[in-house]
């Protein structure tokens, strides 16, 4: 990597595509350092995009959008007008992550997944992690995500959680993670979609950076799936089963299905009878082996969880039970990804793994705590209150983007139930240039990526990294307006 | 293959078929209007809703044969109801719309070329009116919209895996074909009775609008010297079974699709034996009707229509909606 010649190498020498970039102190950036000269390894970058015409940017930004709209890569908002079709907006300025930099992620995030698959597996078995008082017990039992139905049931390599979408934010302190994704995480064909997109209009920049692939996952889904497979032969049927086209990740619901080959199917396109499952095929039923679900716990089964549901199947769970089909991720791992249990996270790594935590977590205060209450009522300006078994950026309160009326009504939901809140201080999450109007411009950022477990752990370096586009917003979330962006792990 | 799937490329297939029959038949009367009697465009618009089995806005035709500017406005109201109105599902658009919609909900097994074709021609036509194409060509926006249809089965037929997705494409293409041929043969003899006066049947112009909307003109005058014989016109297009769109020719590939969906048994399923019952009707009772003889041939043709209205029935009780106790394996 030459060394800078001249100047400070500053967002403005970036030639006009960062002429007006200003970064924020109080956040880290992605791109620039504190003194505003680009990383390391984020120079190549500045330089490509830096030499390359404003308005030829502004039409690749737009191709890539068009070519969303075009193939119908898209999710559903629900609104007045029922669910609309939308498009994840994307920026095409990647964001990089250094060779090392992952390194430490990965590490981080195995032994995460890790410690919380044991973990689940004992909650559901011999219980020694409450029993010896490292997690009160009815924390545990006491979330809605604890399925009782679990007990005794054997999985298959204790993969628990097969696929863990884990959000990650960075602030000046580093890497943290802001939450576990183990029920139905969503978001890897926005990762892949937005790397093909991004390496097709920006492919004179790509072809400078040695960008480790991504496209394996699709692959390694399956496998990971496949050993999931009671029958443990070879080739395993494997169906994605799906809410509908009215569920807003339809699209990556399908776009799995035809990564991996296996049918996409609805809870009526199951038959569950003698303890197995059938799917419905033009030829009769045929026999299904291993069931990657996209519905929530709740919907799969109205023997086994809500009677009222009509998308489930019934008997499905006795089936599971039963070892005659594998479901993933399995029944009940909501539990772990509860807010409140999550601020134990790091006690369970040391407990079942006998490791210090890799990943910090991000400090959480439990309103359950008489000392947690009252700290988060006396700071509710500058703290962010969640509900614990929440999720999409929805029931929560950014305490000091809210009006005084707002935080005294939320004050009152916290009181009347303290165990359904927890809190964290407000997080300066990190920034990264994104295309705007008037030149590349900061936004905040976090990334997802996502963790797969079967006979064995493995990921594809890369993340869906999602972006607040509204200028100063913290907010993410897709539903909530934010868009996607590509990110590159260099392999040097 | 899910049944589920199937059912969702069957419709497929059908809508498109829909909407390039909606295509043809209203390109083919923008040809009769640029220079026929209004008279001969007000049967013209006849026909056609007849054959679709539709009632146009307001209920009935209501022309007024001595103003040739009402004929135009009156033009204008039927080609927006054909094609663009939202409450007749049957629309050019809607039918678009419904292809499109189920390409969506199996795009897993839909080809990623076919599925860009169909959502690029929504996109396209989901905001157009009828104002849109009238003020320029309408002739082209029809012309552009069957071609969407014709690339669409053009990718399918060049690239597409020939299992059962491809089978049940084909199945619900044709079974919509021959329901269509059938219902605009009979609407075309209810409105130019073949075995009428001379002065009821027709002349040349209208016979050989109906071949054009077959795509058969060439076919048939190479046969026939372009002797446009209603008896010999309705004939080419039920029996010719080397007529792509013929009734015959539809018939041969249903059976040909319910052949290979059932391996090779389609006599074990209602609708193999009630198509092989269909096609052979044609071939062993249909040369030997009387040609002026207009009740019992669209009588005929109206049989054709039911069965195959029940031939869809019998698919979907088949191959898609069967109960568990129907099921081979259960």
């Amino acid at each position: 990597m030459p060394v800078e010649q001249a100047g400070t190498g500053g967002p403005a020498e970036g030639g006009q595509l960062f002429a007006g970039y200003e970064t924020d102190p109080a956040f880290y950036d992605e791109m620039f350092d504190a003194a505003g000269a680009p990383r390391a390894h984020c120079r190549e970058l500045w330089e490509a995009l830096g030499e390359t015409p404003r308005d030829e940017i502004a039409t690749m930004q737009e191709r890539a959008e068009r070519s969303f709209l075009h193939e119908g890569i898209t999710f559903s908002v629900y609104g007045e007008e029922g669910a609309q079709e939308r498009i994840i907006p994307i920026d095409i300025i990647p964001r990089l992550v250094s060779a090392e930099e992952w390194e430490n992620l990965e590490r981080g995030l195995r032994q995460r997944l890790e410690a919380l698959n044991l973990f689940l597996a004992d909650i559901y078995g011999p219980g020694r992690i409450v029993a010896d008082g490292v997690i009160p017990a009815d924390l545990v039992r006491g979330c809605p995500q604890f399925r009782i139905a679990m007990r005794g049931v054997e999985v298959q390599h204790g993969a628990y959680v097969s696929v863990c979408g884990t959000d990650l934010v960075r602030t000046h302190d580093g890497f943290q993670v802001l939450e576990d994704n183990l029920r139905v995480p969503s978001g890897v064909s926005y990762m892949l979609a937005n790397r093909q997109a991004v390496k097709t209009s920006l492919r004179n920049v790509f072809r400078r950076h040695r960008v480790r692939g991504i496209e394996d996952y699709g692959r390694l889904l399956r496998q990971t799936l496949a050993e999931l497979s009671p029958r443990g032969d070879a080739d395993p049927t494997i169906v994605l089963l799906t809410p509908g086209v009215y569920n807003s990740a339809f699209y990556e619901h399908m776009f799995l299905a035809r990564e991996m080959g296996v049918e996409l199917v609805q809870g009526s396109d199951l038959v569950a009878r003698n303890g197995f499952v059938y799917m419905r095929t033009t030829g009769g039923l045929q026999r299904v082996d291993v069931i990657y679900r996209r519905i929530d716990d709740d919907y799969l089964d109205p023997l086994a969880f809500r009677p009222d549901s009509v998308l489930g199947t019934p008997g499905l769970f006795n089936a599971y039970r039963l070892g005659n089909v594998a479901i993933a991720n399995a029944p009940g791992t909501g539990v772990a990804d509860d807010k409140s249990v999550y601020a134990y996270v790091p006690e369970m790594i040391r407990y079942f793994l006998n490791e210090e935590p890799l990943l910090a977590n991000v400090e959480t205060h439990l309103c359950r705590d008489p000392e947690g209450l009252e700290f988060t009522l006396d700071n509710l300006d500058r703290l962010v209150v969640k509900e614990v078994g929440g999720s999409g950026g929805y029931g929560m309160l950014v305490g000091a983007h809210a009006t005084a009326e707002e935080r005294t009504a939320f004050a009152e939901l916290i009181r009347q139930n303290p165990s359904n809140y927890i809190s964290q201080p407000t997080l300066d999450l990190s920034c990264a240039p994104c295309l705007t109007e008037d030149g590349a411009a900061p936004r905040h950022v976090d990334l997802r990526p996502f963790v797969l477990r079967g006979q064995e752990t493995r990921l594809v370096p890369g993340a869906f990294c999602r972006v607040a586009l509204t200028p100063g917003s913290l907010v993410v979330n897709s539903s909530q307006g934010g868009g996607g962006k590509d990110l590159w792990v260099l392999s040097e | 293959m899910l049944s589920r799937s199937a059912q969702g490329l069957y419709w497929i297939g059908r809508y498109l078929e829909r909407a390039q029959h909606g295509c043809r038949l209203i390109a083919d009367q923008f040809e009769t209007m640029k220079d026929r009697p209004v008279d001969e465009i007000d049967k013209g618009w006849r026909r056609l809703y007849l054959g679709l089995g539709r009632a146009p806005v307001g209920g009935e035709l209501r022309s007024n044969l001595d103003d040739e500017q009402f004929m135009l406005v009156d033009a204008f109201t039927l080609a927006d109801d054909l094609t663009f109105e939202p409450g007749n599902p049957d629309s050019i658009r809607n039918s678009l719309a419904n292809a499109r919609e189920n390409a969506r909900q199996v795009r897993n097994v839909v080809d990623e070329d076919l599925w860009s074709c169909l959502n690029l021609a929504f996109l396209e036509i989901r905001d157009v009116e009828i104002a849109d194409i009238w003020r320029d060509r309408p002739n082209e926006f029809y012309r552009r919209t069957e071609d969407t249809v014709r690339t669409f089965f053009g990718i399918a037929d060049g690239a597409m895996y020939r299992d059962d997705s491809w089978q049940f494409l084909q199945l619900g293409r044709f079974v919509e074909r021959a329901q269509l041929l059938a219902g605009l043969i009979d609407a075309q003899l209810s409105v130019y009775p073949a075995g009428g006066p001379r002065a009821d049947r027709g002349g040349d112009p209208d016979w050989l609008s109906l071949l054009r909307i077959c795509a058969a003109r060439d076919a048939y005058g190479r046969l026939h010297s372009l002797q446009f014989e209603p008896a010999a016109v309705v004939d080419f297009l039920v029996a010719e079974p080397l007529l792509t769109r013929s009734v015959r020719y539809a018939l041969a590939r249903v059976c040909e699709a319910l052949d290979a969906v059932s391996a090779g048994r389609p006599l074990l399923v209602e609708a193999g034996r009630r198509a092989g019952r269909l096609a052979a009707s044609i071939d062993y009772d249909w040369p030997n009707r009387d040609p002026g003889d207009d009740n019992a041939n669209r009588a005929t043709l109206r049989e054709i229509g039911d069965s195959c209205r029940r031939l869809h029935d019998d698919i979907d009780a088949a191959y898609f909606s069967y109960g568990m106790e129907d099921s081979p394996d259960a």
